[in-house]
């Protein structure tokens, strides 16, 4: 009888154990629901701002970052030339004081501000923005490509910076505001195994520490970094500017949109930055939560090979444009979710120079049948359409492969999807441009139109699609025009040139801008969608 | 002499069983399709054959494929485990970094498992074909068949976003700083750190993910308590205990339960391997950085001295969870100390 006593005892202890546990720690979240934020010593402070993000990163030393989400990292602990203060407009100066080019466009004379430090004390100079851009350069990593236009770098004295160019670059300021361009502390970096030396891709040991702590001149300073956890960034106490009211931002890595909604909901977090249409649906109304629909610069798009011995019938004019006009692009929209909408041509809304959206008006089944009759093909045909397992901002690839595949059968065309593994042949593939047909999507890197112009015959993109500059030197002129021009006028004008030369011409169908739906609590103000930062975290404030 | 001999032969078992089993994982992931390459180079870096052969040089993949594997077996055997080509860290210091985490996992889950399985299991046995049998045995079934995805997504949505009784994801709360790393496990860092408060929010952290870890464990515990107390109540010696009066309990607790615990063992040190290796959906949905993650993010980016490193030390586990059951039979069965 005792023993089974016992055995009560210690059933019920157990309950109670886990039940006191867990109610120890409902305390502090509801606590933390309120406050959003409670000190270690107890104090109660709206100062500490938590966001959750998408993951997909594996460091944050900004000679090697290149992915979306470690920008609002980089960008609130290091500071650039230049900076995109809005979304839509145009790079502006930060730590350039002023700026001027030479006649033929192909030396950049900077002067920097005044007064600027760095983190640790030491002023920042000419010499620190020679040493980071020649780093980036030199590391050949993946962001390496934002310094090709930059022949050379000289720094007659401390405040001003001469950047030679291989060629007149449009793009330019806008490559100097991308998070490669950061100006690190070189004298820290340094001491921690960094070098600009041309040998920088073997011989810079300084991942590991910038993967632990910051060194930039930015409002705050990274104290934490735990990989797929947890970013912790601390106001920077010697910051030159003005600074916001916020100390100290704990970045969540959290992939899962439901996750994300619950937790946002519970008051753990403040900013979910992926959201989806589901998640959204749920948070809407709910009282101190903001929603945000933005619509991206990342574009989906199809890709149809101008090899005739890969495309096979999709590389003939005529029934690439049969496919334009057979896309129901109102319906890729529908899959894609609030916030989306389809490129005009390839250039989408939101650059400088974009000539807007495409009508969901422009599908014409009828007008599709007729060309694909005109190219022969009156019956017809089957074709693979190969598509891989990533996804566009969460909208998965093989979606829209499926949609497009219903949308063609209107016409006659009988498309088998083939899905590979990105990592597994489909990107080598992809890189080498062997596939004939396609989905796929493109993220900006900088945030200048002309990245665009990738999609160009001869251009990055265009090459895996099989268009060649020899193939189409008209259209492949267009890439060096638009580089070369200066003047907004100048580059309007042959934006707009490009623009309509690729509406109803050329091997890709550009399908849908993807949204980025996102929440925040409603006590913080200054929170926008920001294509290079998603949300730019030096103009987040508490109210 | 003999002791020593056999500790001698269980070392050097050990050694060849890593060397193959790096081998073995060398081999496959040269085999499964990919590139390291693809898989961690950006679109646009992809197309600068300057930045693919620079990669390449960095961590030897322009080397033939026996190079690559003599230099990464040459290494191992000075105990590194390479560089990771992903993240660009010795593959030590990550699974340094991960491996506590998944440990502060596994073992709460495993003691939910243990405790519960076993308690449930004594109980459908007494009570066989009893509804409470019918009951416990529904929710070992169940425990067994739950996606743990799905159960996890579940267990967060009610107990979490609901009721709001355990809290969410992640190892601690946003109002605490990670403790100082002295063992990487939080309950413990925070209470070597003298932060009572700390430890309590991180040990109220690990319920809910090894509560969702312990159901699959525990279902099978369950069944096996159930079963094998079921076979030693119907021994001859236990009708003999019968027959002099022991009351049911006192005979369960005292001579049933030590004998059917064994199998039990087995279960047990399996359901810990299992747990060591990682569990990397739930550890995702509950933002947990642990071995499972970082096997995911590994075999996703080809990483594979990585890749080999997590096999290695999956392969460990189950040496020394082994090593550990076999000691245990000893002090549980005393036939098997003298066998």
């Amino acid at each position: 009888m005792k023993k089974r006593l016992l055995a009560l005892m210690l059933a019920a202890s157990m309950v109670f154990g886990l039940t006191a546990c867990g109610s120890s720690s409902t305390g502090s979240a509801s606590s933390e629901a309120s406050e959003s934020a409670t000190s270690e010593d107890g104090a109660s402070t709206n100062s500490t701002v938590v966001i959750a993000m998408g993951s997909g990163f594996d460091t944050l030393d900004p000679g090697q970052v290149y992915e979306k989400y470690p920008q609002m990292v980089i960008n609130a602990c290091y500071e650039t030339l230049f900076k995109f203060y809005s979304n839509d407009g145009a790079a502006e100066p930060m730590l350039a004081d002023t700026y001027s080019f030479n006649e033929d466009n192909t030396v950049l004379t900077i002067t920097l501000k005044d007064g600027v430090t760095f983190a640790s004390g030491n002023p920042l100079t000419s010499k620190d923005v020679a040493f980071s851009l020649n780093r980036t350069k030199n590391l050949q990593g993946n962001p390496a490509f934002i310094t090709d236009t930059i022949a050379s770098i000289e720094t007659p004295d401390d405040k001003t910076v001469v950047i030679n160019l291989t060629e007149p670059d449009g793009a330019i300021l806008s490559k100097l505001a991308y998070s490669a361009c950061s100006i690190l502390d070189s004298e820290v970096v340094t001491a921690n195994g960094g070098t600009d030396a041309e040998d920088a891709a073997t011989s810079d040991s300084a991942q590991a520490y910038l993967d632990s702590a910051s060194a930039g001149s930015g409002m705050f300073v990274m104290t934490s970094y735990i990989p797929d956890s947890e970013i912790v960034l601390e106001k920077n106490p010697s910051y030159w500017g003005e600074a916001t009211n916020v100390d100290k931002y704990v970045i969540k890595i959290q992939d899962d949109a439901n996750t994300q909604m619950m937790t946002l909901s519970s008051g753990d977090i403040d900013i979910a930055c992926n959201m989806t249409e589901d998640t959204m649906s749920e948070l809407e109304g709910k009282d101190g939560i903001t929603l945000l629909n933005n619509s991206t610069k990342t574009v989906s798009f199809l890709m149809m090979n101008m090899d005739e011995s890969i495309g096979g019938p999709v590389s003939d004019p005529k029934v690439q444009q049969a496919i334009r006009l057979a896309v129901d692009y109102a319906g890729i929209q529908t899959i894609c979710g609030e916030g989306t909408t389809t490129p005009y041509s390839i250039i989408q809304e939101g650059f400088f120079g974009s000539l807007g959206e495409r009508s969901t008006d422009y599908t014409d089944v009828e007008a599709a049948k007729a060309l694909l009759a005109e190219a022969g093909y009156a019956d017809g045909f089957d074709i693979d359409l190969t598509v891989c397992d990533l996804a566009m901002e969460g909208i998965p690839l093989t979606d829209l492969a499926q949609k497009v595949a219903s949308d063609l059968a209107e016409i006659g065309i009988n498309v088998n999807i083939v899905s590979e593994a990105w990592a597994a042949g489909y990107g080598d593939d992809y890189r080498d441009g062997k596939l004939g047909f396609t989905v796929m999507y493109w993220g900006i890197d900088y945030n200048d139109p002309n990245v665009q112009l990738e999609f160009l015959a001869g251009g990055v993109v265009g090459l895996r699609a099989g268009w060649t500059a020899e193939s189409d030197p008209e259209i492949a002129s267009l890439y060096a025009k638009a580089t070369n021009a200066i003047e907004d006028a100048d580059r309007e004008a042959v934006l707009k040139e490009i623009q309509e030369a690729t509406y109803e011409y050329g091997p890709f169908v550009m399908l849908a801008q993807a949204p980025c739906p996102m929440a925040y609590n409603s006590r913080l103000t200054g929170v926008a969608f920001s294509d290079p930062y998603t949300v730019d975290l030096t103009q987040v404030n508490v109210q | 002499m003999d002791r020593l001999r056999f500790i001698g032969k269980r070392l050097i078992y050990l050694v060849v069983m890593l060397l193959g089993v790096a081998t073995l994982v060398f081999i496959l992931t040269k085999l499964v399709p990919g590139d390291p390459v693809t898989a961690n180079l950006s679109q646009r870096a992809l197309s600068d054959e300057t930045v693919v052969a620079a990669y390449k040089a960095k961590y030897g993949l322009d080397k033939p494929m026996l190079v690559q594997y003599f230099l990464y077996m040459k290494s191992l055997l000075t105990f590194d485990l390479g560089t990771s080509i992903r993240t660009n860290n010795a593959v030590l210091d990550e699974l340094a970094r991960c491996y506590p985490a998944t440990i502060e996992l596994a073992l709460v889950a495993i003691i939910f498992a243990a405790v519960f399985g076993i308690f449930f299991g004594v109980i459908s046995a007494v009570k066989r074909n009893s509804i409470i049998d019918q009951i416990v045995r529904a929710i070992s079934v169940t425990g067994v068949s739950l996606p743990s995805f799905w159960f996890a997504l579940i267990m967060l949505f009610f107990f979490y976003f609901k009721l709001q009784i355990f809290p969410g994801p992640g190892r601690l709360g946003t109002s605490f700083s990670a403790p100082a790393t002295v063992t990487g496990m939080y309950v413990l860092d925070s209470l070597l750190e003298g932060n009572p408060t700390k430890a309590l929010d991180a040990l109220s952290h690990l319920i809910l993910p090894a509560l969702v870890l312990a159901a699959f464990t525990m279902g099978l515990i369950t069944r096996t308590t159930r079963s094998n107390l079921l076979d030693v109540m119907s021994t001859d010696y236990i009708r003999t205990a019968k027959a002099k009066g022991l009351s049911n309990t006192g005979l369960i607790l005292s001579h049933a339960l030590g004998n059917a615990l064994i199998p039990v063992l087995t279960v047990i040190g399996l359901g810990l391997g299992n747990l060591l290796g990682g569990m990397v959906l739930v550890e995702t949905i509950f933002n947990w950085p642990g071995v499972g993650q970082f096997a995911y993010q590994s075999v996703m980016a080809n990483d594979y001295p990585s890749i080999i490193g997590v096999a290695l030390l999956i392969a460990l586990n189950y040496m020394v969870i082994n090593t550990v059951v076999d000691i245990l039979y000893g002090i549980i069965d005393p036939r098997v100390r003298v066998s």
